[in-house]
């Protein structure tokens, strides 16, 4: 085994071809080893660099726990595994792809929610309307609730929801929802509408480094070549470790 | 010097001090009564575990709701009861899980709850004084006061809750309040084309069957055209610019606590608001902690009150040089109607943070 550093490559759709082309236009040709379903990969260039394909979310916690020391995951990812991203991943740079917001969507027929001070009022009285509090149904339960306590929204419970969070208002299982999206299209054809202030945050795609991993001054110098092979940044990133 | 293990036996005698009876609810509660309380906003901070028939659970995060919803379901409420406690809470800290030792005092069903006031504020100087802080900074707040100043403000009443619902929370206040004094700088909006209720309720009931929605479960088709309606009626209601300003103005007294009354006592008179019961009240407690430590400040601020809106008279926090806040406290009889009480109960208590109180005396 090596002791050299790890990056960690969405393992599948889109998001692994894009990364894998913008690292091939840069000079890193990327193989995914054995097959399609292996979850390590190598490149050429750099043989003490090892690639794993990884599910977006587990990049982000990684990332953020050290475990692995650079990676391509959503900037949204980030924001929810940590409090304050700032401190455990520095950003190398945005890849161009990926983009999208999350956003706050409430069931289109809501005609007097227009705001999010709407949903504020909608929150205060629906517990004594309802008897039970008013649900938003979200993956991203950090940033829910972070924004939400920014706004003075206190009077609602967040349903986790992973995966066709969309469909939630319809089902019953929540009353609005907090989720990406890029065209909107998927939340119109649900019947939901984005607040006129509901944008939460605007994503995208980001190569990030971890500050938490272990960086020796052999591993800091590795993570120099690797970016001078990909000529993205001015050398020097390690400084800011 | 007496070391760490001595001053909290102190302490300990202080929550078993004659007439408190100690209590020690478990530390794995139910995490549903903190949810329905205070939300997702208190929910985050909670350790929570998910037993397997899906019911969620946290660890003991303070103790002030276990002790009241004990003494509300042994059919105690009225009684007058004082509970002393003293253990580990645990919250979900932004660097992860931390455990802290609290101690505190909860007076419930009292007589006298300005009395009562006296004694938490008594407890949480001798709590202090144990750690040989004779200092520290008191910061008072109103709740009462604020409610009594908003219920003399001229406005029109659905403002008034909207309002009420800010205070604590000086960023959402300041922004309510730019928003009404904008609205108010508008022209007031043509009408809208006025439309039957019944029609409109309809429509919505009829949007609500084409995008998939089941107009029974969550907001009915009724409830969305009432606040239609509402919220015309809202943006058509102004509240007067001169009551703004009043409010603004209220919010940001603060220093010491004699001079911050005073003002507000002035405004009270230009007003002609009737605000003595709750000035009376402060000025006493004012007086109180002055004899309690004749060196500490005491300082008053208009907009200072926990996020939790069954906090109702007086509340106070008191702080350490460092700014650490080393107790907290006051009254809050609305909780324990929320916990299920069918009478009204006077409540006062505080909590100190033991692991501050130890390091701000060393330092």
């Amino acid at each position: 085994m090596s002791n050299g550093l790890t990056l960690a490559i969405p393992s599948k759709g889109r998001l692994e071809e894009q990364s894998r082309e913008i690292f091939a236009a840069a000079g890193l040709v990327i193989e995914r080893a054995s097959n399609s379903r292996s979850y390590f990969g190598t490149a050429a260039r750099l043989p003490d660099l090892s690639i794993r394909f990884m599910p977006a979310g587990d990049i982000a916690r990684e990332l953020i726990r050290g475990g692995i020391d650079l990676g391509v995951t959503g900037q949204d990812l980030i924001e929810e595994s940590s409090e304050d991203s700032e401190v455990s991943v520095l950003t190398v740079r945005s890849l161009g792809f990926g983009q999208a917001d999350v956003v706050i969507a409430v069931p289109d027929p809501w005609i007097d929610v227009t705001q999010i001070v709407d949903l504020a009022d909608v929150a205060a009285d629906f517990r004594s309307r309802h008897g039970r509090w008013l649900r938003v149904a979200t993956k991203y339960i950090n940033l829910t609730r972070r924004h939400f306590a920014q706004h003075g929204i206190i009077e609602y419970r967040v349903v986790e929801s992973n995966g066709a969070t969309e469909a939630a208002p319809a089902t019953g299982s929540a009353d609005f929802i907090v989720d990406i999206t890029s065209s909107g299209s998927t939340l119109t054809a649900n019947g939901l509408r984005v607040l006129e202030d509901g944008v939460i945050m605007k994503s995208e795609a980001k190569l990030f480094v971890s500050r938490t991993a272990e960086w020796t001054p052999m591993r800091k110098a590795q993570l120099e070549a690797l970016m001078s092979v990909l000529n993205w940044v001015p050398p020097g990133i390690t400084t800011r470790l | 010097m007496i070391n760490t293990f001595e001053r909290r036996t102190a302490l300990a005698h202080l929550v078993e001090a004659e007439g408190v009876a100690r209590v020690n609810p478990p530390m794995l509660l139910e995490a549903g009564q903190y949810f329905e309380l205070a939300g997702e906003e208190f929910g985050r901070s909670l350790l929570m575990s998910l037993a397997n028939d899906g019911i969620e659970y946290c660890l003991r995060p303070e103790f002030t709701v276990p002790i009241v919803a004990q003494y509300v379901a042994q059919g105690l409420a009225g009684s007058p009861v004082a509970y002393g406690y003293m253990g580990p809470v645990f919250r979900q800290g932004t660097e992860g899980p931390v455990e802290y030792v609290q101690a505190g005092v909860e007076l419930l069903g009292q007589l006298d709850p300005e009395q009562a006031l006296d004694e938490v504020l008594t407890f949480a100087r001798r709590a202090l004084g144990a750690y040989r802080i004779t200092t520290p900074k008191v910061r008072l707040g109103g709740v009462e006061l604020f409610e009594a100043v908003l219920a003399h403000a001229e406005m029109p009443d659905v403002w008034r809750p909207r309002i009420r619902a800010r205070f604590g929370h000086p960023e959402a206040m300041t922004r309510l309040l730019d928003r009404l004094a904008e609205s108010y700088a508008d022209k007031p909006e043509a009408a809208a084309e006025p439309i039957d209720k019944a029609e409109l309720t309809e429509y919505v009931a009829d949007r609500m069957i084409a995008a998939g929605f089941n107009p029974a479960e969550g907001r009915h088709p009724e409830e969305v055209a009432e606040r239609y309606y509402e919220k015309q009626a809202l943006a058509a209601a102004h509240v007067p610019l001169p009551t703004i300003d009043l409010l603004r103005l209220y919010l940001s007294i603060e220093g010491r606590a004699s001079t911050a009354l005073d003002e507000i006592e002035a405004l009270a008179s230009v007003y002609k608001f009737d605000l003595s019961a709750p000035l009376v009240a402060l000025r006493h407690h004012n007086a109180t902690l002055k004899a309690l430590a004749p060196q500490s400040t005491v300082t008053f601020d208009a907009s200072f009150s926990p996020r939790l809106e069954y906090y109702t008279g007086i509340v106070f926090e008191m702080l350490g040089q460092s700014g650490a806040v080393l107790a907290t406290g006051g009254q809050y009889d609305r909780l324990l109607q929320r916990l299920g009480a069918t009478v009204p109960v006077t409540a006062a208590g505080c909590a100190v943070w033991v692991e501050r109180l130890e390091q701000e005396m060393q330092s």
